[in-house]
């Protein structure tokens, strides 16, 4: 029997992806879990492995293409099930995505720096499927069927051109065999030119697809600054007790292999502050005119990759050890350049905290991690000259910039949770004792 | 008051597209200065092949005793010309009348008289100032003069032909296209003794018809004893009769089935010619953006059905359409005994455009139906593409061929193939079947051969 697997709802309100890689092509055996294809979606890049063993019989979609959750993946070809069976089977896809789709949803808080949030809200993009009853997926979904001329079909598959991506011409859209002719020489086109031939001009502008994580960062972005009253606090932390521990145990560190940086202190410390105040870990739901306090402490970092900002998290940062935040991170970081983050590593943030000081500036104003309460901005330490018991001296200067959503979090609760941070880095042992 | 558009000339070119104006809402006017329905319609295909059919139906009675019908005295059978004439007028008259009540229905003006194009939007009628914001020229064509020095009254032009109080015992037609040659079967079967004049040599003989054809109406017109005469100088002879290239040729009257020339309105604003037709581009348009020119008049085609389409296309680039006017699959139609209809591209054309092709036949001798209708002379020829089997050109011989090409007009509109042609289910029995057979022989074998 034929199966046909459809882009599943892999969760978290994801209703479109790109394909990236097919790992899979006609005519291949296949074993169930055996990945088919890497996908990109607005949140993350992943494998979708096969439901079933069996062939493909057809793979839909080229590399590049953005199609939407439901749509069909590839057709699998399953030996020896027939008739009553091959109802089971399908019956059993369908249960498979109505468990997918009943899945308590609970995106909120992760995402890409001050920006942030999830990439599914159905404000945003098509709510996809989730929470209505599944449909009894039939075993053959017709693929959207383009109108075409016999010899536009023929010529088509002899050309190897996906006839229902050809935009038809003809009547009622009937795609003719000019029209095929005309994809064939702009797909030629399109694989470069023949040396020797002049340079075309080189043209002002230059125009580029967005990427999903572009995409879902623009969006963000947009929503944060237009949801949330944004106020800033700056404050300077005199960290010089903090630059001396960290480099005392670099070395250790380095011999595991790890790289021992400012940042799980720094991540531990507004793991601290949040506890003592909670309003900076909570979010508005004015849908229901409450608050929403959050008791776990998941830390958001943003990490800087080659297509945008990711924001893995660091989950319960509070009751991890400095050395154990430093590994998550070291993993995390890895994982977001690699583009193998999961949402697993992507959701429940419910703080941020962003360090562009590792590359440069002092001072920032952080767009906040909506509908999280608030983000930290870390600048880069400085030498300074700085005043100690009347006399001064070489201190090390740490930038803090605290944005806050001020429908929510008052100027008092920014400074005296900016203290609270304040004292816990200026005395890095008082955090190895909390 | 405004018209949206101005159609001079109600043959098939202009009254078919005043009708889709008129459906499609805007403003219509029509300008007859002589019969509604025009050529076609009054002194044209529906005449004469109303005639020929009164011919086919002497041929017919003729060979009925062998479909068991006695009492037929051959001796006795004549063709009477004025009944033809007769009942070729009353169809004429009810066709004529049923355009004149489309028109009106769809909302069209219908205004008698000579046109004059005064500028680019205004047309007068008889004093009558029309303005309008497009115009279409629509106003045919007229045979050309033959050019030869004849003995006076000799010559008749087509429409004089019907006018007519009996039919010549000796006729000549001249010219060298199907309207000649149907003419000229014409004659035959009306029992009269008729000779074909065509200028020139064998090359000139049906120009653009594909050679299997030309061949196959060069030996029904040996077979059935029509003389086809090739000259170069033709006059009057001295016996009353003709001398053609020097030899006198019996003849009391010569049917002018020559070349045609466009019929021009007069106009104040000047048009861009070509050979003597309004030069038109792809879209139908004149060198003013806003008058088309459609039908006989822009010398693309003679056929009423390449009119219409051009009427009808020229509506629709009026509308905004934007493709240019396609009339590679016109089909053209033969009304001889058996019928000769073709469509797409002919043989010598798919050579010369580098088509890798073959070309597949079948014979009308062992088909049930045309063994039914006595009429088993003729075939279905299918011109088709190698690679992916698209028809590129069809031809038929047989006795209802002029129907049955429609059938391969819409192959060839749909892009269709042969593998499409042959698994088309063709109803049995009929004569249709043998195009089937021809596309199954394109790629496999046919199946009654």
């Amino acid at each position: 029997m034929r199966y046909i697997f459809k882009f599943p709802d892999i969760g978290e309100g994801i209703a479109e992806g790109k394909i990236l890689t097919w790992y899979v092509k006609k005519g291949q055996a296949i074993k169930a879990g055996d990945p088919l294809v890497k996908m990109e979606t607005d949140k993350v890049v992943t494998d979708i492995p096969s439901p079933r063993e069996g062939v493909i019989a057809a793979v839909f979609g080229s590399e590049g293409e953005v199609i939407n959750v439901g749509d069909p993946l590839v057709e699998i070809e399953i030996e020896g099930v027939e008739g009553e069976a091959a109802q089971e089977v399908a019956a059993e896809a369908a249960e498979t995505r109505k468990h997918l789709t009943e899945e308590p949803i609970d995106e909120k808080g992760f995402g890409v720096v001050g920006t942030l949030e999830v990439a599914g809200d159905s404000a945003y993009l098509p709510a996809g499927e989730e929470g209505r009853p599944a449909p009894a997926a039939p075993a053959e979904a017709p693929l959207k069927k383009s109108l075409a001329t016999p010899v536009a079909r023929a010529m088509a598959k002899d050309m190897g051109i996906d006839i229902d991506r050809v935009p038809g011409t003809g009547p009622g859209a009937r795609v003719l065999k000019k029209d095929i002719a005309s994809y064939y020489e702009n797909i030629q086109k399109g694989k470069g030119k023949p040396k020797g031939e002049a340079a075309p001009p080189v043209s002002p502008v230059e125009y580029q697809p967005l990427s999903q994580i572009r995409k879902t960062i623009a969006k963000n972005m947009t929503r944060s600054k237009h949801n949330a009253a944004h106020m800033t606090v700056f404050e300077e932390v005199e960290v010089s007790a903090l630059v001396r521990l960290r480099t005392d145990y670099k070395e250790k560190f380095a011999k595991e292999g790890l790289k021992f940086s400012y940042m799980p202190f720094i991540i531990k410390a507004a793991a601290e502050g949040l506890k003592s105040h909670p309003v900076l870990n909570s979010e508005l739901d004015l849908e229901n005119d409450r608050m929403i306090y959050k008791k776990n402490y998941n830390i958001n970092i943003a990490v800087d990759t080659a297509e945008g900002l990711v924001v893995p998290v660091v989950r319960d940062a509070d009751r991890l050890s400095i050395r154990e935040i430093t590994i998550k991170i070291a993993e995390i970081a890895e994982k977001a350049r690699e583009r193998k983050l999961t949402l697993e590593d992507m959701k429940d943030g419910t703080f941020t905290v962003t360090n562009y000081g590792a590359i440069a500036g002092t001072y920032g104003v952080p767009v906040i991690n909506y509908p999280q309460a608030a983000i930290l901005g870390i600048g880069r330490i400085l030498k300074e000259p700085v005043v100690k018991n009347d006399e001064i001296v070489v201190g090390h200067v740490l930038p803090l910039s605290l944005s806050v959503d001020h429908r929510i979090v008052d100027g008092g609760d920014a400074a005296r949770f900016l203290l609270r941070v304040k004292e816990l880095l200026s005395d890095p042992v008082s955090l190895l004792l909390v | 008051m405004a018209f949206d558009l101005i159609i001079i000339g109600s043959g098939p070119a202009g009254y078919v597209a005043a009708i889709r104006a008129g459906q499609v809402g805007l403003k219509t006017a029509i300008i007859e200065k002589s019969k509604i329905g025009g050529m076609c319609l009054n002194w044209g295909c529906i005449p004469t092949k109303a005639l020929l059919e009164s011919a086919k139906k002497l041929e017919a009675v003729k060979g009925a005793a062998a479909f068991g019908i006695d009492g037929i005295d051959k001796d006795k059978l004549t063709f009477n010309w004025p009944t033809a004439l007769k009942r070729s007028d009353r169809i004429v008259k009810r066709l004529t009348k049923g355009v004149e009540f489309l028109l009106k229905k769809n909302g069209v003006e219908i205004i008698a008289g000579d046109a004059e194009i005064t500028s680019q939007t205004s047309v007068t009628v008889d004093n009558r100032l029309l303005e309008t914001k497009y115009i279409m020229i629509a106003s045919g064509s007229r045979p050309e003069p033959p050019g030869y020095t004849l003995p006076k009254g000799m010559t008749i032009g087509i429409g004089y032909l019907l006018q007519l109080e009996q039919l010549p015992e000796k006729p000549s037609v001249l010219g060298s296209g199907p309207h000649a040659v149907e003419l000229a079967q014409f004659f035959k079967m009306a029992g009269k003794d008729v000779k074909m004049l065509v200028p020139g040599s064998e090359e000139d003989f049906l120009p653009g018809m594909d050679p299997y054809l030309v061949d196959f109406v060069k030996k029904t017109f040996k077979k059935s004893k029509i003389d086809i005469l090739f000259f170069s100088t033709l006059e009057g002879g001295s016996g009353g009769g003709l001398s053609v290239d020097g030899t006198e040729v019996a003849c009391d009257g010569l049917i002018n089935a020559l070349g045609r020339k466009a019929v021009i309105p007069s106009s104040r604003i000047e048009f861009e010619l070509e050979d003597g037709f309004l030069k038109v581009d792809d879209f139908l348009r004149t060198n003013y953006e806003n008058i088309y020119a459609v039908g006989d008049v822009n010398g693309r085609s003679y056929l009423a059905h390449a009119a219409s389409a051009q009427g009808l296309h020229a509506v629709n680039v009026i509308g905004g359409f934007k493709e240019p006017f396609d009339d590679t699959r016109v089909p053209l139609n033969m009304y001889t005994s058996p019928e000769i209809a073709s469509v797409g591209f002919s043989e010598p054309e798919v050579e010369e455009l580098g088509y890798s092709y073959k070309v597949t036949e079948f014979p009308l001798t062992a088909n049930g139906k045309a063994l039914i209708e006595g009429h088993t002379e003729g075939l279905v020829r299918i011109i088709s593409e190698k690679k992916y089997g698209e028809v590129l050109g069809v031809q038929i011989v047989a006795e209802h061929a002029t129907d049955m090409i429609a059938e391969a007009a819409l192959v060839l509109r749909l892009e269709g193939t042969v593998f499409d042609v042959a698994n088309t289910i063709h109803a049995h029995p009929t004569v249709s079947e043998i195009f089937m057979e021809a596309g199954f022989a394109a790629f496999d074998q046919p199946i009654h051969k």
